[in-house]
């Protein structure tokens, strides 16, 4: 059999691999052995496809697992489908298609593509319009605020609390907005100031709460952060009661700053 | 039954990690149904260090969307790679360490944040753990790489191909979260980017991966063309990542960058025709005929399709500022991780009985649990849209009324909208646990007490074709 393999890849110059699948593929198709086809195939002649019922039933009736068509990958199956199929072929035609789906189907090419569109997106959309950004802010004539140690230590303890996932401290670009410009545009700040700008808006925005009634009002703030239903009992918030003293001391100072 | 504490190749790891993985998920409906209850009652609940709102928003990031995430795609990767590139999984020892490495590190981090929960980053990750991580996930990477080159099938198959796609991307969300944060703008690249890469990608490219695998071998059906496939793969390579900027409309960032997300997210609707047809001619020619199980395909599909919808929706430019940092960019980011808990559900009971050996029966808890997941699904993400474009309309009635933001007596009316839909969303996050835990039991059950029945050998997993 191995003998008769090398022979018939030989002949046809493919793979000894490729050979034995093929013949397999037309053996089934056939209904005859492995055998009988590459001895076909070595003396020249195309075997017809013409699977009898019988045997069809049998692939039918057999478990799941134990059927060709589980083991073999799905793309495959469809690929030994089209040779059942097709009619009278020479062997050289069907291995010459096969050549070609190796070549088509190189890993190398594949994953260069993969990486190469994942830099794509990682310098366009990110590393460049981010640097550019930064570069734009350098060149501004303001771009520093002093910001004092109490109000960074009350933006920490604001950024643990994780206040920043309801509320935001970021208006929106609409005509009254607009005026304002992009809202801090031009200012270097510290890193836990700009992670506190938050993302999504559920409760209301903070960037205005320190000129406005009631939450200017220091008193208020505390006992509102600190036993909320006793103010508002109509809206949720969460208590910070577990806070120490300097802590909530520290917030308080960055909420009215 | 019995779990190798040190598995020797790729089917005694998957027995271990398909017995854990319903654990993993039961755990993350856990913490998000707490999270939920804090939200809506954080006023009336007793509240600490741990049990508030602000915490438990972090830690349920860190278990969906890294500690779940990592677990899945690991899972994933060890049973389907193999299986998609014809050979077994070569220098295994090193492979299995390095899973294994991934899911402790996202673990070790839900540990860490009890214990410093400072350490916690917003969208989960500890910045003490993450260079470590970022390290993991280059060391997988490479593996996954090695496995490709070293493949034995002539055809790379669409499983494999989505998943190097969610591991390249998982790395360059890591890169992105590490950056430095130095003006305004900064907070809205590095988050809405990790977004997009690590949610939008990530999950939806483990989901594409175990989507195609059942709807061709768990069918038994016959792939309707590898060519959609393909422009499904690369499309969604391609506009995912640009799709989370359009979320922060209006915000720092520059206007270009808006535009672009805008108008590349329209364009999701390419990859997501081809992947509707590519469903629709495939199962049609399904030979498996258990109604569950296609259910259950069904309904993560839906998810997935609703979800990039609902992408295609926001991209409209009279759309955008209503949705912008409101809860609609929610119901996306849990649109993705749910299509991939979804999907996850008829992966494992197909699992049981290739790695187990034991037989995985139909009954009427799955068939109710099946609607129960669906439904409770669908209707959360229903809501969370409904809360967004609620939101987005207050809040710009208040910006054209002449306040940046609203507050106040505005507010008041605000939530009044808001308010009946989160209650409904803690109820339907209860059902979500129930449904999670109906999940474990139907898995455990089988897997302890199935009837015995004829499992995969390992060349069967890794679908040796070689001759």
């Amino acid at each position: 059999m191995s003998e008769l393999l090398a022979k018939v890849a030989e002949i046809l110059g493919a793979p000894e691999t490729l050979v034995q699948r093929s013949a397999e593929a037309r053996a089934e198709a056939s209904g005859n052995t492995v055998e009988e086809v590459l001895q076909s195939w070595a003396g020249g002649e195309a075997i017809a496809a013409s699977a009898p019922a019988a045997e069809t039933s049998v692939v039918e009736e057999a478990p799941v697992e134990e059927v060709v068509v589980e083991e073999a990958p799905v793309e495959e199956v469809k690929e030994e489908v089209v040779v059942e199929e097709a009619p009278v072929e020479t062997m050289e035609k069907v291995i010459e298609e096969e050549s070609v789906e190796l070549k088509k189907e190189s890993s190398l090419i594949f994953i260069a593509g993969v990486l190469g569109v994942a830099m794509f997106t990682y310098f366009f959309a990110f590393a460049i319009p981010k640097n550019q950004s930064a570069d734009l802010v350098a060149e501004s004539l303001n771009n520093e605020v002093a910001v004092s140690q109490e109000v960074l230590k009350g933006a920490q303890v604001y950024n643990d609390l994780n206040c920043q996932s309801c509320h935001t401290q970021n208006v929106r670009l609409l005509i009254p907005d607009s005026q304002n410009g992009k809202i801090l545009k031009n200012k270097f700040a510290d890193e836990v100031i700009i992670k506190n700008t938050g993302l999504l808006r559920l409760g209301p925005d903070l960037s205005t709460s320190a000129t406005r009634e009631p939450t200017n009002n220091e008193k208020w703030l505390t006992r509102y952060l600190t036993d909320s239903a006793s103010v508002r009992d109509t809206i949720p918030h969460p208590n910070y009661d577990f806070l120490s003293t300097s802590d909530l001391d520290y917030l308080l100072t960055y909420l009215l700053s | 039954m019995k779990i190798k504490l040190i598995p020797n190749n790729e089917q005694d790891l998957s027995k271990v990690f398909i017995f854990l993985l319903p654990l993993v998920v039961l755990l993350s409906a856990s913490i998000n149904f707490l999270k939920d209850a804090f939200r809506s009652f954080s006023n009336v609940l007793p509240g600490n260090q741990v049990l508030n709102y602000g915490f438990l928003d972090k830690l349920s990031n860190q278990i969906s969307f890294n500690f779940l995430f990592s677990f899945i795609l690991v899972v994933t990767v060890v049973y389907l790679l193999s299986k998609s590139l014809g050979r077994s999984i070569i220098i295994f020892p090193l492979f299995f360490l390095t899973g294994l490495g991934l899911i402790g590190i996202e673990f070790i981090d839900v540990v860490l944040a009890f214990i410093s929960p400072e350490q916690l980053l917003d969208l989960g990750n500890t910045s003490v753990l993450l260079l470590i991580k970022i390290l993991l996930v280059g060391a997988f990477l490479g593996l996954i790489l090695l496995n490709f080159l070293a493949k034995k099938e002539p055809s790379i198959f669409l499983s494999s191909q989505f998943l190097l796609g969610a591991v390249v991307f998982y790395l360059i969300s890591l890169l992105i979260y590490r950056s430095e944060y130095t003006v305004m703008s900064d907070n809205f690249f590095i988050n809405s980017m990790y977004l997009s890469t690590h949610i939008y990608v990530g999950c939806s490219f483990v989901f594409l991966s175990i989507f195609y695998f059942l709807i061709t071998k768990g069918m038994q059906a016959t792939l309707f063309s590898k060519t959609l496939g393909t422009i499904s793969f690369w499309g969604y390579l391609f506009l995912l990542p640009w799709s989370g900027f359009k979320y922060f409309y209006g915000t720092t960032l520059p206007d270009w960058i808006e535009n672009v997300s805008i108008y590349l997210s329209l364009s999701l609707i390419i990859p997501l025709l081809a992947l509707i047809v590519n469903y629709s001619k495939t199962i049609a020619t399904k030979e498996n005929k258990e109604p569950v199980f296609s259910v259950l395909i069904s309904f993560a599909f839906v998810v997935f399709g609703l979800t990039n919808v609902l992408q295609i929706i926001s991209s409209i430019s009279n759309v955008t500022p209503i949705v912008s940092l409101t809860n609609f960019e929610y119901s996306v980011r849990y649109g993705y991780m749910y299509s991939l808990i979804l999907i996850l559900i008829p992966f494992v009971y197909h699992l049981v009985p290739k790695i187990y050996g034991r037989e995985f029966i139909y009954g009427r808890l799955e068939t109710f649990n099946a609607y129960l997941l669906g439904t409770s699904v669908v209707a959360t993400l229903s809501l969370n849209t409904l809360i967004g474009i609620n939101s987005g309309f207050s809040w710009n009635a208040g910006a054209n009324a002449g306040n940046p933001t609203i507050y106040g007596e505005g507010f008041l009316i605000t939530w009044s909208l808001i308010s009946t839909p989160y209650t409904f969303i803690l109820f339907l996050s209860l059902l979500f646990l129930l449904s999670t835990f109906l999940f474990t039991l139907s898995t455990l059950k089988a897997i302890i007490g199935g009837s015995v029945t004829e499992s995969e050998t390992v060349s069967e997993i890794s679908g040796d074709n070689d001759e």
